[in-house]
């Protein structure tokens, strides 16, 4: 089992075990091949230039629900206008979080990992892009959805392929959880 | 929102008055509450990207949790895009619109 995130005078250390290190890597690609661009770059170089891909220029809200929540309308009540906004920003929000992804897993092909303050927020934030992703699949649309599935937290829970799924969010929630805990202590000590 | 197992932090600190969030901008940052999201890690948001104290990190994500949502921050259309955008980044639930619309 995981150790859990420690903030430490070298920065915040943590450890993962080989198995849980492969399956959080392919859960991070995962994540990163729901959000490259499935249309070609745009061929009109002033419109690349000045980052208007074609791409971002004809986004529309992504059809897939885990897609949308992680990029989600920036406006309520006004699909014009969410859209208008989506296609100024769609593109580099994907990058940035592609980027995120791409970083943590990475870092987590250490063990045991020590990090710095940048790298340990790439890793809370890849880790909370997993977390929606998985909580999609898991259709956690409730707080008492959510501690349904709490309980499952050993695989002699797992009977299907949605107690196995739980098994995996709970256990990048634990992860997450540990590793913001330690970054809210590392933040105490520093004031 | 959501806690990943009970921790001994807390914090009884107040929000100083004049840390209140300042709605006199005439847009704002709303964050909704979602199912997921760690209560700790909307808090660490809010610290490290607004860089608000811990207890008024705390007091916005309660509210959140509690209301449903919560005007976090206030400013021109301008900032309110950018902070919308930088929330997204982080996997928050955000939307901006003008102060005073809901």
């Amino acid at each position: 089992m995981a150790k859990a995130f420690k903030s430490t005078r070298r920065g915040i250390t943590g450890a993962l075990e080989p198995g849980e290190a492969r399956l959080l890597g392919a859960l991070l690609d995962d994540v990163v091949t729901m959000l490259e661009p499935d249309t070609a770059p745009s061929e009109d170089p002033l419109a690349a230039l000045v980052g208007m891909s074609g791409a971002d220029a004809e986004a529309t809200a992504p059809d897939d629900s885990a897609v949308r929540r992680l990029l989600p309308d920036a406006v309520r009540g006004d699909d014009d206008e969410a859209l208008a906004f989506r296609r100024l920003t769609e593109r580099s929000l994907r990058e940035q979080k592609i980027g995120a992804l791409r970083g943590s897993a990475l870092l987590i092909e250490s063990s045991p990992m020590t990090l710095n303050d940048e790298q340990a927020r790439l890793l809370a934030q890849a880790l909370n892009d997993v977390r929606l992703v998985l909580a999609d699949r898991l259709s956690i649309e409730s707080e008492e959805d959510a501690e349904r599935l709490h309980d499952i937290a050993d695989s002699k829970d797992v009977d299907d392929v949605e107690s196995y799924l739980a098994l995996v969010y709970n256990f990048v929630t634990w992860l997450q959880e540990s590793l913001v805990q330690a970054m809210l202590k590392a933040a105490r000590l520093d004031r | 929102m959501t806690v990943g197992f009970a921790t001994g932090t807390d914090t009884e600190e107040k929000v100083r008055t004049d840390e209140k969030t300042d709605l006199g901008q005439p847009w704002v940052v709303v964050v909704w509450n979602d199912p997921v999201n760690l209560m700790s890690y909307v808090s660490y948001v809010f610290q490290s990207y607004f860089g608000y104290s811990e207890a008024k990190a705390r007091t916005l994500m309660l509210e959140v949790h509690e209301e449903g949502r919560s005007a976090v921050v206030s400013g021109t259309r301008e900032k309110v895009e950018q902070d919308t955008v930088a929330l997204h980044s982080y996997g928050l639930w955000a939307t901006f619109e003008k102060a005073g619309s809901e």
